[in-house]
C-alpha cells in the first residue's frame, strides 16, 4: 500500500473528507439558490428584452451586454466592493456571492428562455386569447409551460456553467468546494491531494449533471417529439 | 460635480497607462490560447469523427475533465500539481502555465463544436465525394472540412469571448494581466476601489463586445443549421 500512499495520500483526504462535504453541499445550495433566482428574474429580463417599448427592451439589452461583455471575477469584485457602499453591510459573504452570481447568470438564463418562447407558435397565443384569457394567463398558463420545457437542455447545460461557476466565489472567501480545497491546501500545503480531490468532487457533481439532464431529455422528448 | 469629473478624471489619467499593459497582456495571453485551442480542437474535434472506439473514448475522457471542472480548478492543478510530480518539463513558470491551461480549455470547446459541425454537414457529401473516386482523406478535407468550417464561426466566436473572460481567473496565479493590474492599482489608491473595478470592466467590455456581435453577426448570417 505504501507505493499508493507516495502517489495519492488518502489517508489526509480522509481526514478532510467533512470538509469536502461541507463543501459540497454548500456549493450545491448556492447553485440551487441562484438557479431558482436566476430562472425567475430571468423571465422577466427576457420579457423585457421582448418589450415593445424601447426604453424597457433597450435597459435589459444593456443589461445583458454588460455581463456577457465582461468576466464573472470583475462582477463578484463590483457586487462586493460596490453593495455595502451601496445598501450597507447588510449581506454575508455567502449572500454577496449568492447576488453577485444570480447578477451573472439571469442574463443567460434570460436569452435562453426568450429563443424558447419565440420558437412557440403565434396560434398558441391566439388561441388562448380566443378562450378568453388576458396576456398574463397567456404567457404564464400557455406559453411559458411550453418554451421552458423547450429549452431544457440549454437551461441544464447553462446550470453546469453556474456549478462551475460557484468555484470563483471562493476568491471573496465563500466557503465553498473550491475553499474547501484551498482550506486543506493552506493546512497541510499538499497541493496534489487538494486540488484533485477539488476536481474529483467537480467531476462527480458534472456527471450526476449530466445524468439528470438525459433523463429530463428522455422525459420530455417524448412530450415534445413532433 | 465639476471637481468630482478632475478628480476621476486624474486617477483616469494616472492609471490608464497601468491598465493599458494589463489589456495587452490579457490580449496577448488570449490570442495566443485562441490560436492554439483553435488547433488542438479542430485536430480532436475531426479525430473524434472517425470511427475509432480507442481514440472516441479518450476525446471523450478529455471532453468531460475539462467541462466538468471549473477553470479555476485545472489552472491549480496545471500551476500546483503537476509541478509537484518531479517532472523537469512540466515545472511551469506561472506564465506557460496560463497559457497551455487556457489552450487546454479552449481546445476542450473547439472539439465540440467542430465535431457537431463535422456532423452537421450531410451525408451526401461525403457519399458522392467517396463515389468520385477520392480517399477517405480526401473526402474529409477536400469536401466536408470546407463545408463544417462555416458553420464552427458562430459558436467558436462565443468561445472566444469566454476564454477572454477567462484570463480575468489568471490575476490569482500573478499573472499582471488587466484584473491583477487593476487590483495592483487598487492598493494604490484604495479610495477608488468601485471606479477603478468600473475601469476595469469598461476595458474588458471594449475587448469582448465587438467579438460578440460578430458572433450575432455571424449567426444572422450562416443561420442555426443543426448547431
Amino acid at each position: 500500500m505504501s507505493w499508493l500512499l507516495d502517489i495519492f495520500n488518502f489517508r489526509i483526504v480522509g481526514q478532510y473528507a467533512d470538509v469536502f462535504l461541507d463543501g459540497i453541499i454548500a456549493t450545491l445550495w448556492i447553485s440551487l439558490v441562484c438557479l431558482v433566482l436566476s430562472l425567475f428574474f430571468g423571465v422577466f429580463v427576457a420579457l423585457m428584452r421582448m418589450s415593445p417599448i424601447a426604453v424597457v427592451w433597450r435597459i435589459a439589452a444593456a443589461y445583458i451586454q454588460f455581463i456577457r461583455a465582461t468576466p464573472l471575477l470583475i462582477q463578484i469584485y463590483l457586487i462586493y466592493y460596490g453593495l455595502p457602499g451601496l445598501i450597507g453591510n447588510f449581506f454575508n459573504e455567502t449572500e454577496t456571492g449568492i447576488i453577485a452570481l444570480t447578477i451573472h447568470t439571469t442574463p443567460y438564463m434570460a436569452e435562453i428562455i426568450r429563443t424558447g418562447i419565440l420558437s412557440i407558435s403565434h396560434k398558441q397565443t391566439e388561441g388562448a386569447m380566443a378562450v378568453g384569457m388576458s396576456k398574463i394567463q397567456t404567457m404564464y398558463y400557455v406559453i411559458l409551460p411550453q418554451a421552458i420545457a423547450k429549452v431544457i437542455s440549454p437551461l441544464l447545460g447553462q446550470t453546469v456553467v453556474l456549478l462551475k461557476d460557484t468555484s470563483l466565489l471562493s476568491i471573496i472567501a465563500v466557503f465553498e468546494l473550491m475553499g474547501a480545497g484551498l482550506l486543506m491546501f493552506s493546512e497541510t500545503v499538499i497541493a496534489t491531494e487538494s486540488y484533485i480531490t477539488t476536481a474529483f468532487c467537480y467531476l462527480t457533481i458534472y456527471l450526476m449533471m449530466l445524468i439528470i439532464s438525459g433523463y429530463v431529455q428522455r422525459k420530455l422528448g417524448g412530450a415534445n417529439a413532433h | 460635480m465639476m471637481q468630482w469629473l478632475q478628480l476621476k478624471w486624474q486617477v483616469v489619467d494616472s492609471l490608464l497607462p497601468f491598465l493599458l499593459t494589463g489589456l495587452q497582456s490579457t490580449f496577448e495571453i488570449s490570442i495566443i490560447a485562441i490560436i492554439c485551442g483553435s488547433l488542438l480542437g479542430a485536430v480532436l474535434g475531426i479525430l473524434k469523427t472517425l470511427d475509432s472506439t480507442i481514440l472516441r473514448i479518450f476525446i471523450n475522457t478529455y471532453l468531460h475533465v475539462f467541462r466538468g471542472t471549473p477553470y479555476l480548478v485545472q489552472l491549480y492543478l496545471i500551476y500546483f500539481v503537476l509541478p509537484s510530480l518531479g517532472i523537469a518539463a512540466l515545472e511551469f513558470d506561472s506564465f506557460s502555465a496560463a497559457v497551455i491551461s487556457l489552450s487546454l480549455y479552449t481546445a476542450s470547446y473547439v472539439t465540440a463544436i467542430v465535431a457537431s459541425a463535422v456532423h452537421a454537414v450531410p451525408p451526401g457529401q461525403e457519399e458522392a465525394a467517396r463515389s468520385c473516386g477520392m480517399s477517405k482523406a480526401q473526402a474529409l478535407f477536400y469536401v466536408v472540412v470546407p463545408q463544417a468550417l462555416k458553420l464552427t464561426i458562430p459558436p467558436m466566436a462565443s468561445v472566444y469571448v469566454i476564454v477572454i473572460k477567462s484570463t480575468a481567473v489568471l490575476s490569482v496565479i500573478g499573472i499582471s494581466e488587466l484584473t491583477r493590474q487593476g487590483e495592483t492599482s487598487i492598493l494604490r489608491m484604495p479610495g477608488d476601489t468601485m471606479f477603478i473595478y468600473g475601469l476595469i470592466a469598461a476595458l474588458y467590455f471594449a475587448y469582448c463586445y465587438p467579438v460578440l456581435r460578430f458572433a450575432s453577426w455571424a449567426e444572422s448570417k450562416v443561420g442555426d443549421k443543426a448547431l
